[in-house]
C-alpha cells in the first residue's frame, strides 16, 4: 500500500492539504493523551498553565525564528540577545531610568542586532548560519566581559514587569497572554497579507520572488530585525518574572527555537512553514516537559525524547509534504 | 533619546576596553624584583565570576610574601589550554607552580616532567583522583570536596526535622552530567537514602522559566516533598520563587549550594535553611602561602587543604557577607 493510499483512508486529508499544522496538532493531542492515561494531574487547568507559563518566552523566540525561516535564512544568535536586553533594561533602570523608556530602549538594540545579521548576510552573501553565529559568540561575549561573568539583580517592581509577565488567575501568567497575541498577528501577516507572500516567495525560490519583483533583500532584512526584536522581547518577559539576568541566560535556546519551529512543520531550507505550527510545537516540547515530571518518569530522559520526537516529526512534515501538499 | 544610545553604546564599548586593559596587569602584576616566581594555572578563568575572588587572592598573597604570581586561565573551560599553558609554564622554569587537575591524564606526563626537573607542584580546586602510588606526585592539594559539600547539606538540612525526616526530598540539579553537580547530588542521596528518605534528582535545566515550571510539577506530583536542595543559583532562585507563588514557605524547606545576595537575603528572612560555600578566596591565597612555605623554609604541606565545604546559615551569615565585602565573593 502506497502511503498516498494510505493517506486517502483519512477522511482529514483534505484538512492536513489545507491547514500543514494539523499534523503536529495531532501529535500534540496523542501526546496530552499519553500523559493523560499515566497521570491524573496532567490533564488541569493547572498543569495547562505550567504549560503555557515554559511555551510563553520559548514561543514568542520561535515565532521570529520560524518568520525568518520561513524566509530562507537562520538566527543562531537568539538566545545571546535574550540576554542582552534584560540586561540593558536592568541596567538603565539601575540608573534611574523609568521601565517604558528602557523597553524601547532594549527593543532598539535587539532590533539593532537582528539588523546587524541580516544587512552583514545580505550584503556579503555569507550563509546566515554563520552570520549568527559569529553574532552569538560576540554577544555573549560582550555581556560576559562587562558583567565580570555576574548576574545582575534588580530589586522593586514596576507596571511593565505587571504588563509583561504576572500572575493573572490560577497560575496562568500574562507571558502566554503575550505570546497568543503575537502569534496571532504573525499568522495573520503570513496568512493574509501580501508581505506574508512575499516571505514564502523569497525563502522558496528566490530568483523566481526576484523575477516578479518582490524586493527579496527587504524582506529578509525585515524578518532579521524582526527575529531580533522577539528574542529581545522574550529576554524581557523572562526578567519581568525573575528580575535577574544571569549572563549565560539563553544559553542554548537558539537550538530549542529551531526545534520547536521544524517540529512545528518549517522547513530548514525555507518557503514552508507556519506560526501556528511552530506555536504547537513549543506547545508540544513543554508538554512533555511537565509530563515526564508528573507521571514519574526520570526527568533525565527529556533530552532524549525531544531528539527522537524532532526526527519523527521532521521525517512525518516531509511525508505530508511530498505527498499531500505538493501532490 | 538617540544621544543616550550613542552614550549606552559607548559606556559598554568603554567597558570592554577597560576590562581588557584592567586585565592585562592583573596577569603579569609584578612587584618589584620578587624573590621567586609561581605559576597560578587554572582551567576557569577570568569570565567565570567564581575565580574573580581566587585571581585577587593570589595577588594579594603574592604582595604581602613578596613574590610573584602569574595567573593563567583561558575565557572558556577548556583542557588543551589548560595543558598548553602548562607546558608554557614549564618551560619559564619557575619557582613552583600550582594547577587545578582537570584532567589527569592530559596533566600526567607535563607534570611529572615539571617534577623530575625540579619545579615543585601544588594541586588546587581538582584532585588527581588516582589512589597516592598512581597519583601525579605533587606536594598537596588545596580545594574543595564536592561530594562532602552535597553531604553536608543534607546533614545540616536534617537538624531542621529532628526527631523527624522529610518525607521526601528533591535534588534540583540545573546541569545534568556536570561532575563537580552530580558528586553534591550523590553526596545529599548518601546522606538520606541510608535513612529510608526517598530522594529524586531532578533535571531543571538552567532556563529560569523552565526550572520554575518543571519544580512546580514535581511538587505537585510529589505533595508529601519537604525538602529541595539546589545546587547552584541557577536552581536556588526558581526553587524560592516556585515556593513563594505556591504559598509553600515553611511547609518545604530549601537548602542550597552556593552563595549570592539573594541566598543570603533569603536565609535572614527564614526562607532558606543554609547554603554551603567552598570559600574560593582560600583556594587562590593558601597554595601560594604553602608553595612560599616550602621553597624558602622546606616545609612539606599537608597532604590535603580543605578550604570547604563551609556551612552557612543564619547563626554566622555575618562572616560570610565579611568575606563578600572584603575580597569580593564567596
Amino acid at each position: 500500500m502506497s502511503f498516498k493510499h494510505f493517506f486517502s483512508f483519512f477522511p482529514f486529508l483534505k484538512i492536513i492539504r489545507k491547514y500543514p499544522e494539523s499534523g503536529i496538532f495531532l501529535s500534540w493531542i496523542l501526546v496530552i493523551i499519553f500523559f493523560s492515561f499515566l497521570s491524573e494531574r496532567f490533564l488541569t487547568l493547572e498543569n495547562f498553565a505550567s504549560i503555557l507559563t515554559i511555551t510563553a518566552e520559548l514561543g514568542i523566540v520561535a515565532i521570529g525564528v520560524a518568520f525568518l525561516m520561513i524566509a530562507g535564512e537562520f538566527d543562531l544568535s537568539v538566545g545571546s540577545v535574550y540576554a542582552v536586553a534584560p540586561m540593558v533594561l536592568a541596567t538603565l533602570w539601575e540608573q534611574g531610568i523609568d521601565p517604558f523608556l528602557g523597553l524601547i530602549l532594549s527593543l532598539l538594540i535587539s532590533s539593532s542586532i537582528g539588523f546587524i545579521n541580516g544587512y552583514i548576510t545580505l550584503k556579503t552573501d555569507i550563509p546566515s548560519f554563520l552570520t549568527t553565529l559569529g553574532t552569538m559568540m560576540f554577544f555573549r561575549g560582550v555581556l560576559l566581559a562587562t558583567t565580570g561573568g555576574f548576574p545582575i539583580y534588580a530589586k522593586g517592581t514596576h507596571l511593565l514587569f505587571l504588563l509583561l509577565n504576572s500572575r493573572l488567575f490560577k497560575d496562568f501568567r500574562s507571558s502566554a497572554i503575550w505570546l497568543v497575541i503575537i502569534a496571532i498577528i504573525f499568522t495573520l501577516i503570513l496568512t493574509k497579507t501580501r508581505y506574508g507572500n512575499w516571505v514564502f516567495a523569497v525563502g522558496g525560490n528566490k530568483e523566481a520572488a526576484r523575477a516578479v519583483g518582490i524586493p527579496v533583500k527587504k524582506v529578509k532584512l525585515v524578518n532579521f530585525v524582526i527575529s531580533g526584536l522577539l528574542a529581545g522581547l522574550a529576554g524581557i518577559i523572562s526578567f519581568s518574572r525573575f528580575k535577574i539576568v544571569d549572563p549565560t541566560l539563553g544559553e542554548g535556546l537558539e537550538l530549542e527555537a529551531i526545534a520547536a519551529a521544524v517540529i512545528g512543520g518549517c522547513l530548514l531550507s525555507g518557503g514552508h512553514g507556519s506560526i501556528v505550527g511552530t506555536f504547537v510545537g513549543t506547545l508540544l516540547t513543554a508538554s512533555i516537559n511537565t509530563g515526564l515530571v508528573l507521571i514519574g518518569a526520570p526527568p533525565y530522559w527529556y533530552r532524549a525524547f525531544i531528539g527522537l520526537i524532532l526526527v519523527i516529526a521532521t521525517i512525518i512534515n516531509m511525508l505530508i509534504l511530498k505527498k499531500v501538499v505538493l501532490k | 533619546m538617540v544621544k543616550n544610545v550613542n552614550k549606552r553604546l559607548l559606556s559598554y564599548l568603554i567597558l570592554v576596553f577597560a576590562a581588557v586593559l584592567l586585565l592585562t596587569p592583573l596577569v603579569t602584576y609584578s612587584q618589584e624584583e620578587p624573590e621567586y616566581t609561581f605559576y597560578y594555572i587554572s582551567h576557569g578563568g577570568p569570565a567565570d565570576p567564581w575565580w574573580g575572588p581566587v585571581i585577587r587572592a593570589t595577588q594579594d598573597a603574592a604582595k604581602k610574601l613578596g613574590v610573584k604570581v602569574i595567573f593563567l586561565g583561558p575565557e572558556k573551560y577548556s583542557i588543551e589550554k589548560l595543558v598548553n599553558f602548562v607546558e608554557s609554564a614549564i618551560d619559564a622554569n619557575p619557582d613552583g607552580i600550582i594547577v587545578t587537575i582537570t584532567n589527569y591524564k592530559a596533566l600526567d606526563e607535563p607534570l611529572r616532567r615539571a617534577i623530575e626537573k625540579g619545579i615543585p607542584v601544588i594541586a588546587v580546586n581538582v584532585p588527581d583522583p588516582r589512589p597516592p602510588n598512581e597519583r601525579i606526585p605533587y606536594l598537596g592539594y588545596v580545594g574543595n570536596d564536592e561530594y562532602m559539600a552535597g553531604y553536608k547539606l543534607a546533614e545540616r538540612s536534617q537538624k531542621e526535622f529532628e526527631p523527624n525526616k522529610p518525607k521526601r526530598v528533591v535534588v534540583a540539579i540545573h546541569k545534568p552530567g556536570h561532575v563537580g553537580l552530580e558528586l553534591r547530588a550523590k553526596g545529599v542521596k548518601d546522606f538520606y537514602e541510608p535513612l529510608g528518605v526517598p530522594v529524586d534528582k531532578l533535571d531543571i535545566t538552567p532556563d529560569p522559566t523552565k526550572a520554575t515550571e518543571i519544580l512546580r510539577s514535581y511538587l505537585k506530583a510529589h505533595p508529601d516533598t519537604e525538602l529541595i536542595i539546589t545546587l547552584g543559583p541557577l536552581g536556588a532562585h526558581p526553587a524560592l520563587k516556585v515556593l513563594e507563588e505556591m504559598n509553600l514557605f515553611g511547609k518545604v524547606k530549601l537548602a542550597t549550594h552556593d552563595v549570592d545576595e539573594v541566598i543570603l537575603e533569603a536565609i535572614k528572612e527564614g526562607k532558606m535553611i543554609c547554603a554551603i560555600s567552598q570559600q574560593p578566596y582560600m583556594q587562590g591565597y593558601i597554595p601560594v602561602v604553602w608553595m612560599y612555605l616550602h621553597v624558602k623554609y622546606g616545609f612539606i604541606p599537608p597532604e590535603i587543604t580543605r578550604t570547604g565545604p563551609a556551612v552557612i546559615d543564619i547563626s554566622n551569615i555575618h562572616l560570610i557577607e565579611k568575606q563578600i565585602a572584603t575580597t569580593g565573593g564567596a
